[in-house]
């Protein structure tokens, strides 16, 4: 029941300001490949192939990320703190773990439609890839584990600017260190493993591994796959327990 | 406006409330805000069918007793149980048979009109072809048929309060919570929401209301409640209520101020008026003036423990 609702809640949103939502997804994403993929790209290389073959799965991991958890954080924020309409999903019968499993895959799939549009945009870069059924799962994934860590920052969050903070703290170091822009292997051995064990690492490694062809590590798909579970436990927890929210 | 067979026949159709021996039981309920208790040791029951209002001076609690029932909050100590159960935000089977109209706008303001409703209908399980034929009904009956295409945030202020009212009774809930249900609503608008609460109480179905209209507390409820500080001070019929100040009032107007003396008889009051000097006024006491004694006696004197006996009666 809460999971469909929420999805249909997502479905809402997406069908009455779609042009909009599809065009501020993928230009930061277009940016990154025209500025890094044509302006950097042709005079490097990483990990033995043309940076921009590095540099795509590093940026469709990064925007179905920032995809996944701005289609949550904000809007369930705004819900909470300014339209108050929050109240009618915890005073409703809806189990709170099923809607927000609901927000979750519904941020998950606005986070895949985003990393579609943006594998077809890097289609004129005539990169070969070899994209797979995990790709798009593990593109899923990421952007459920990110949509999940939107909803506890929207869940905890006390003002409107305190998202944007978490964005600032969190999702900002993200983007510019978890194996998107560089590969990881020239970092000291102690920072290489603590970026590698944050998600949107894991999920960059997995993406750029299968679209080499190349083997990928079950450890990095069961990391996000904790993530994903502490970050949805955390929020039912806190909203089942916290006094007044 | 619609009359009061329409109401009726709507209602007859849309909500067969049943009543039956379930009640609202709020036992020790206390819920502090760092150092201030909004809520103090309150022990209240609210029997079925009833229509009940909580009446009190702003910062009284009445928002945070109703946000405790709607598990919005959580209580720091004591609790509530409806029809014998425990209410908590994981008791699904107490909170279907709620519905909670708050005081603030609680909608969302991208959604239009029928997608508020259809996801309040889907939230509570309700199926397909009921929630159209429902949203449909309850549009119509207040008026809002032809916004239902717009988004909450091109409605006007009594608009809001008509849509969240039809939220409410989306479900046909056996508990109705209402908090301040008809501010910024015009005379007319307020009337047709009386009469349609009137006849749900008609109908079994139990209604909890705060208000500032205290008009509106008169005339609807059974029993009536007045909160101070956090604290239940009484709890009462509004007719005891009345009788337990005077059921006759003098305004005096003197030196740019009014003053209210209160009378159990009809000719005491006469005779007061006749003797005092400058403008004075006799008429029957009302709920208001209960509510104005007790509001001005909690903040004159910081809190109002027993305010009632303290007010200015004269038998």
């Amino acid at each position: 029941m809460g999971i469909r609702t929420a999805l249909w809640e997502k479905w809402i949103e997406f069908r009455d300001a779609w042009l909009r939502i599809t065009l501020s997804a993928v230009i930061s994403p277009l940016l990154y490949l025209i500025a890094f993929g044509y302006g950097l790209g042709g005079h490097t290389g990483a990990d033995g192939h043309p940076y921009i073959a590095f540099l795509i799965p590093g940026v469709i991991a990064l925007s179905s990320m920032n995809t996944g958890y701005s289609a949550v954080a904000t809007p369930l924020n705004v819900q909470r703190l300014y339209e108050h309409s929050f109240e009618q999903i915890l005073i409703s019968p809806t189990p709170l773990w099923q809607y927000i499993l609901g927000e979750t895959f519904g941020g998950a799939l606005r986070g895949l439609y985003v990393a579609v549009l943006v594998l077809l945009l890097s289609l004129p870069f005539g990169v070969e890839m070899h994209v797979s059924v995990l790709f798009f799962a593990v593109i899923f994934l990421n952007g459920a584990t990110f949509a999940a860590l939107g909803v506890l920052a929207a869940i905890m969050a006390k003002t409107h600017a305190d998202v944007a903070r978490f964005s600032t703290f969190v999702i900002t170091p993200m983007t510019f260190l978890c194996n998107t822009f560089f590969s990881l292997e020239k970092l000291p051995a102690a920072l290489k493993t603590a970026i590698g064990c944050l998600p949107l690492s894991c999920a960059s490694s997995i993406l750029r591994a299968v679209s080499y062809g190349e083997m990928w590590k079950l450890s990095e798909f069961l990391i996000l796959l904790c993530y994903l579970g502490a970050f949805l436990a955390g929020t039912y927890v806190y909203t089942i327990k916290k006094k007044s929210l | 406006m619609q009359t009061r067979e329409e109401i009726r026949g709507f209602l007859e159709v849309c909500f067969s409330v049943g009543a039956g021996e379930n009640m609202i039981e709020i036992t020790d309920l206390t819920k502090r805000y760092g150092g201030k208790t909004a809520v103090d040791h309150v022990n209240l029951t609210i029997e079925d069918g009833a229509f009940f209002s909580l009446l009190g001076p702003n910062g009284a609690g009445k928002t945070t007793l109703i946000g405790l029932l709607s598990t919005l909050l959580l209580p720091d100590s004591g609790e509530i149980r409806i029809d014998g159960e425990h209410v908590s935000r994981e008791n699904t089977a107490v909170k279907r048979k709620l519905s909670v109209m708050s005081q603030e706008y609680s909608l969302r303001n991208d959604f239009m009109v029928s997608d508020i409703l259809e996801q309040h209908g889907r939230l509570y399980g309700m199926p397909r072809a009921k929630r159209k034929e429902k949203a449909e009904e309850l549009l119509a009956f207040c008026g809002l048929l032809d916004a239902r295409k717009k988004t909450a945030r091109q409605l006007s202020g009594g608009m809001k309060r008509k849509l969240m009212l039809c939220r409410a009774l989306m479900t046909e809930p056996e508990y109705l919570i209402l908090d301040e249900p008809t501010v910024g609503l015009d005379p007319v608008s307020r009337r047709q929401i009386w009469s349609t609460l009137y006849r749900l109480n008609e109908q079994g179905m139990t209604i909890l209301l705060t208000t500032h209209y205290i008009e509106e507390a008169q005339i609807l409820s059974h029993r009536v409640a007045l909160l101070d500080s956090g604290r239940l001070c009484t709890v009462e019929t509004p007719e005891a209520l009345i009788a337990g100040l005077g059921s006759f009032a003098v305004d005096v107007f003197q030196n740019g101020e009014i003053a209210t003396r209160h009378f159990a008889e009809k000719d005491t009051a006469l005779a007061f008026a006749a003797e005092t000097a400058g403008k004075t006024t006799l008429r029957e006491t009302n709920l208001e003036d209960v509510f104005i004694a007790f509001a001005g006696k909690g903040i004159a004197d910081g809190h109002s423990d027993g305010a009632l006996g303290k007010m200015d009666r004269i038998s």
